[in-house]
């Protein structure tokens, strides 16, 4: 009895979502339909006006079709909820639904092109393909006059990334035991320092480390410095991460067995936990050196310090002789940074 | 020395794992549990040294009251109940000399045990189980490259380091082979007859709980069902504790 009055309500919410989820697609259907098919390709316009009276007016019809349709097979969330019976012999590819599926992509595919402004033209245009040989040629011909001073760069840039991780590893090896569930689960203390600094990760990790580059070069000035503090911030949330995931899914039984010794917590952790850490924590570890290192020359970009800064110098110089030596640097590093520590990782395995 | 009374543990979930449970084991006896899976065996064992916490009742080690401990109290308890495991449970990539010492971890200094600085006493004193459990010569070796029986052995000479008044062992064989099952049942008789150690284990074999226990108590759907010599576990016995479609299974 139970049991069918909640398939009941289940099937009530289902419908409801349905409901809802056609509204919202035939509103973008209408919105999408009417801002690229009538602005865009039939009138041409270069700038279309937005007011917010259109994408109201498109819920408003949304509403009004999906209230028409939502009874017939025409019904794309009933098709997706799974309300629609489909026979054996049907496919479900095949019904009614699925067209104003097809429908939905095809005109996200024909906004995606008009939004990102493809155009086939201009990658041909005879100007264009001119100034793409002219800096291929700089690009092939770098100049080695300012090697040593790319070399320097480079070398600033690795260090760089090496001390953002080290300086992360001992901060995240303390917060991955507090940021695993297994461990922090047990009384409600406990419970919310891991709720709190599980939020505090995800929202530090969620904001790009360029992004973090650019508040800091202006708090401690463009260098070297900023750079490794923003590798550092996203390094301790990455690892923290990382870590706590480790030990999340090690074996119970040797925790359950140091406990049993009468051991103290902080001996269970080292005796019970850390030995099944140790390997994975390395693996993890210069993996993200690795990444560091290829973050660094994109961060330098920003003001970051390092060999990026250099290649912006130069950009912004249009001197694209230097910019293709710094290129080939950069290639190097990351080759051989990508090869190193996959074979250590393999040796550690 | 050891008093259950009325002991009852419920999880979280609502289930009810033990109910209403009374025994007492005395000095230096080798008592055997047996029961099906997930006739709470294993909690109860765990109740005793508080892996689990228990729900309501009593449980007595030498008169003191477990359950209600806290702290460096628990601790001290524990470390006067040895336990071994069915998966052994030793730590991986470390020696059998330090999965040993890390028995004693209870009476070493929280420091002293992580930089690992063990007195010469504490390392011949390790030195003595792995003779006693016969593993002499493996002392330095990884304790996960053992064969499951010395690895048994190494976690009964981890218990012993801890000089514990009663070692529990949930199911000490289910994952060995028949005739090390015998080997590592020999230890822990050895340990019970010659250190005088007083040993809970629970077993599924009935052929080893004759050779072995010198009583038995049974456990069904959370209750304690049999209490009495393994001897005079008969056919009926044995039907109400393993069910009406049971059959024997022996090892030797």
């Amino acid at each position: 009895m139970q049991k069918i009055v909640k398939k009941k309500a289940n099937k009530t919410i289902q419908t409801i979502k349905a409901f809802i989820f056609d509204v919202l697609a035939w509103a973008y259907i209408a919105l999408v339909s009417y801002k690229i098919i009538y602005d865009k390709i039939i009138l041409d316009t270069r700038y279309p006006e937005f007011v917010w009276k259109q994408p109201i007016y498109s819920l408003y019809f949304g509403l009004a079709v999906t209230i028409l349709f939502f009874f017939t097979n025409f019904s794309l969330g009933k098709g997706l909820m799974g309300l629609i019976k489909i026979s054996d012999e049907e496919s479900a590819t095949a019904k009614p639904f699925a067209y104003i599926g097809y429908l939905l992509i095809v005109l996200t595919f024909l906004t995606g092109f008009y939004v990102s402004q493809v155009s086939v033209k201009e990658f041909f245009s005879a100007n264009g393909l001119e100034g793409a040989k002219r800096i291929f040629t700089a690009l092939l011909h770098p100049n080695w006059g300012i090697f040593e001073q790319g070399l320097f760069a480079a070398i600033e840039t690795i260090y760089m990334a090496f001390i953002a991780t080290a300086i992360a590893i001992p901060i995240a090896f303390i917060l991955g035991f507090i940021a695993a569930r297994n461990l922090m689960s047990g009384n409600p203390i406990t419970f919310f320092c891991y709720s709190a600094l599980r939020a505090f990760l995800n929202i530090s990790r969620s904001i790009e480390p360029l992004v973090w580059a650019i508040i800091f070069s202006v708090w401690v000035g463009i260098g070297p410095f900023s750079g490794m503090l923003a590798l550092c911030l996203h390094s301790i949330a990455s690892l923290t991460k990382q870590y706590s995931e480790q030990i999340e899914s090690i074996d119970d039984g040797p925790i359950e067995a140091i406990t049993a010794t009468g051991a103290h917590p902080i001996q269970v952790i080292w005796f019970g936990v850390v030995p099944q850490i140790v390997l994975p924590y390395l693996s993890y570890t210069i993996y993200r050196w690795d990444i560091n290192v290829r973050m660094a020359t994109v961060i330098g970009l920003v003001g970051g310090g390092g060999i990026g800064n250099l290649l912006m110098q130069y950009q912004g110089q249009a001197r694209w002789s230097e910019v293709g030596l710094l290129v080939i640097l950069i290639a190097a590093i990351v080759w051989t940074m990508d090869w190193a520590s996959s074979v250590i990782r393999e040796a550690l395995k | 020395m050891l008093e259950i009374k009325n002991l009852n543990k419920v999880y979280p979930n609502g289930y009810h794992a033990l109910n209403n449970i009374n025994f007492s084991v005395p000095q230096g006896e080798f008592l055997v549990v047996i029961g099906l899976s997930g006739s709470g065996k294993s909690t109860m064992l765990r109740c005793v040294n508080r892996l689990h916490d228990t729900s309501s009742g009593e449980i007595l080690l030498n008169g003191v009251d477990t359950t209600k401990l806290k702290g460096s109290a628990l601790r001290k308890m524990r470390a006067d109940v040895g336990m071994v495991f069915q998966h052994f449970n030793l730590i991986p990539r470390r020696s059998v000399m330090a999965n040993v010492l890390s028995g004693n971890l209870s009476r070493t200094g929280i420091l002293k045990s992580i930089l690992g600085i063990y007195s010469s006493e504490e390392k011949a004193l390790a030195m003595k189980y792995i003779d006693i459990v016969g593993l002499r010569g493996k002392e330095k070796n990884r304790a996960d490259n053992l064969s499951g029986g010395q690895q048994q052995r190494v976690a009964i000479a981890r218990a012993l380091m801890q000089n514990p008044k009663v070692l529990l062992a949930d199911e000490p064989v289910a994952s060995l082979d028949p005739a090390t099952s015998h080997s590592v049942m020999q230890y822990l008789k050895k340990v019970n007859e010659e250190l005088g150690v007083t040993v809970i284990c629970n077993l599924h074999f009935l052929s080893l709980v004759r050779q072995y226990a010198h009583r038995v108590v049974a456990l069904k759907g959370g209750k304690l069902i049999y209490d009495g010599k393994p001897l005079e576990i008969n056919e009926e016995w044995f039907k109400t504790i393993y069910g009406e479609d049971a059959v024997e299974v022996t090892i030797n």
